[in-house]
């Protein structure tokens, strides 16, 4: 099911909010700069 | 009309496939084959049973510019030439409301009793010709297509000028029923635009244009006939040819799109603005119909058809084949093979040619009766499998089998199994061997990698056929790039393994970059997907265990996004120097220690 999560640019370390479903993996991409290297934090932890 | 009399074609026209299973050259089809309420092979098509038909409906094949009966004839060229009764919008067959048609029909072949059937069938390969639909034009609100009935579209535009539809041949301007003195064209109404609409091009707007203003000049030479174009592509055999008959029989060509259209109220006539690109300056042009060239798109029921066949579907939403260049009528899926323009926007040559292709790949296929199968498959380790059905799960072709209850070993139909590697890296037991990308060798490719200054060193996992084609046109760019990274190929990023990563930071590995297509590119379906989710496993867990999860680095990097991947490496080597060598060793004893436990 979709969640409002953080999600982390482990490039740049850009910060920014966003719906994630686990079981519906889609192509992300850091607003800031580009890079696919976007983490979902896990919950409590980019609150 | 030949398929319908070649006697080693079955025809099942008015039926949709349900389901497909299997794999190529064993294929197991469920069709449904709806009730037409009218035996097909009766009926003589003689057309008593329209003229009695009490029901009016907005004929769907000429676009609601005519109208048809509940019982019709698709199209004129239909096969086989029989007629249907749409249930829908007859007045009833339970109790039979009306039977008009039935009392007519002297061939006695209306049956209100028919049902849908599901015919089974088993066949070695299938063939994909699903064709396309046309692009919208509502949405692109400036060419006031909802608001002025005289502008239309290029399909309307086919059905008043065809000789078997609604005016017999005769364009005649919607609001007053008369041939018009002037015709403006607008192209690439939908094609080529980033932010509405789509952004490639339908490749057969610029020739079916230059075709209608070819008709148009051939039997009203008096028309005055304008096309507003970004660029004119004529690239066919022929096609420049015809572009500059075209211009000779008087067709006007300006380079600019309209930004606005305009009615004159009293004429109903339209005012276009443009810019002319040639000349710079903006324009005004008065015309008495506006046709707009509409964009090809993929049909809406895509998503279906790559279900049933397990297929990958590329980023402008069409059929993707397994090459573009080398390997362009074949799909991913074994024994699929696509034709026409579910693949890509193309013209009738292209299709028939594409066609063909498939018909003869079909045909090798199925006159050897065996098939060669890629080296690159994974076996089953049968002592080692505890039949958790993981794998099962996760490959894209549906080509592992276990029966968990019984706890019986996976087993593999090789002959589906492309090669991803994906159910090897989600083994949890080893019990999956990918034949030439086996577990050992990708490992000792790790320890070779950092047997020397580990912390000069990057290790980079490619997908064989987007990343490492990438660093490959990179390095054929003479890009620069940093030479720290050290690049293991894969088939397919979803064979990196969660060991992998663990066992290059335990050799000393400051920074891993897992790196594959993108998603729409993928050309295991969907392969990579398993990548990100275990990626992001990998990120919780490193982050648990202390390690920085900016270590392991994610990208999707294309074939020909060679600047792409030189970025990456730059940005990969800028994070390599922030790793201290104490980091690295504190990383290796975290690793080490869990591995004696």
């Amino acid at each position: 099911m979709a969640e409002e999560v953080t999600f982390k640019c482990l490039r740049c370390g850009y910060t920014y909010k966003g719906t994630y479903d686990r079981k519906v993996p889609e192509e992300r991409e850091c607003p800031k700069c580009g890079s696919n290297s976007v983490r979902p934090l896990p919950k409590g932890k980019g609150d | 009309m030949d398929v319908g009399r070649h006697p080693k074609i079955k025809l099942l026209a008015y039926s949709e496939i349900e389901e497909i299973t299997g794999y190529i050259g064993n294929f197991h089809v469920k069709v449904r084959k709806k009730a037409r309420y009218v035996d097909e092979i009766a009926c003589t098509a003689c057309g008593e049973c329209v003229k009695v038909c009490p029901v009016v409906k907005p004929d769907e094949h000429q676009l609601g510019l005519a109208t048809r009966k509940a019982i019709y004839i698709p199209f004129a060229q239909a096969v086989p030439a029989s007629y249907l009764i749409d249930m829908e919008d007859c007045l009833g067959n339970n109790p039979i409301a009306c039977g008009a048609c039935a009392e007519v029909c002297d061939p006695r072949a209306i049956d209100y009793d028919q049902k849908d059937e599901i015919l089974e069938l088993d066949v070695g390969v299938a063939i994909v010709a699903t064709g396309m639909d046309v692009c919208d034009p509502t949405i692109l609100d400036e060419y006031r297509y909802t608001k002025y009935e005289n502008v239309i579209t290029s399909w309307e535009f086919e059905i008043l000028t065809g000789p078997g539809y609604v005016t017999r041949g005769e364009l005649l301007r919607p609001t007053d029923r008369k041939v018009p003195k002037s015709i403006a064209f607008v192209q690439c109404v939908g094609s080529r635009a980033e932010r509405r609409g789509n952004p490639y091009c339908s490749n057969i707007c610029c020739m079916n244009t230059i075709k209608d203003t070819l008709y148009l000049k051939e039997h009203h030479p008096e028309i005055d006939c304008t096309v507003f174009y970004m660029d004119i592509r004529a690239f066919g055999k022929g096609y420049e040819e015809l572009y500059k008959r075209s211009k000779e029989v008087g067709v006007k060509y300006i380079r600019g799109i309209p930004g606005d259209i305009v009615e004159d109220r009293k004429t109903r006539n339209l005012v276009l603005t443009v810019e002319n690109t040639t000349t710079g300056k903006i324009q005004r042009h008065e015309f008495e119909m506006v046709v707009l060239s509409i964009g090809v798109i993929p049909r809406p029921d895509t998503e279906t058809v790559q279900r049933l066949l397990t297929l990958s579907k590329a980023a402008d939403g069409f059929l993707m084949e397994t090459h573009y260049q080398l390997n362009p009528i074949d799909a991913p899926t074994g024994g699929v093979f696509l034709a026409g323009c579910c693949e890509s926007p193309k013209d009738i040559k292209a299709s028939v040619i594409q066609a063909s292709g498939a018909a003869s790949r079909a045909e090798t296929l199925l006159s050897a009766g065996k098939v060669k199968v890629e080296a690159i498959t994974s076996e089953v380790i049968p002592d080692l499998c505890k039949a958790c059905g993981i794998c099962v799960d996760v490959c894209p072709y549906g080509s592992i089998t276990v029966d968990r209850k019984a706890k019986t070993p996976a087993s593999i139909v090789e002959a589906a199994c492309k090669g991803c590697g994906t159910c090897g890296a989600e083994c949890r037991f080893d019990a999956l061997r990918m034949r030439h990308f086996t577990d050992d060798q990708i490992i000792a490719m790790i320890d070779a990698m950092f047997e020397e200054r580990p912390e000069e060193k990057v290790c980079i996992f490619a997908c064989n056929w987007c990343s490492y084609g990438g660093a490959d046109l990179a390095g054929l760019s003479r890009m620069q790039y940093p030479p720290s990274g050290r690049v293991i190929r894969t088939m397919c990023s979803g064979r990196v393994a969660e060991k992998f990563v663990w066992h290059a930071f335990r050799k000393g590995a400051p920074v891993v970059l897992i790196s594959g297509c993108h998603f729409a590119d993928c050309h295991y379906i969907d392969a990579n997907r398993w990548t990100q989710k275990r990626v992001e496993k990998l990120w919780d867990k490193m982050e648990q265990k202390g390690i920085r999860p900016e270590r392991l680095q994610l990208e999707w990097i294309s074939a020909a996004e060679a600047v792409k991947w030189t970025r990456v490496m730059h940005a990969v080597e800028e994070l390599r120097k922030t790793v201290t060598r104490e980091e690295i060793e504190e990383t290796m004893r975290i690793l080490s220690e869990e591995k004696g436990k």
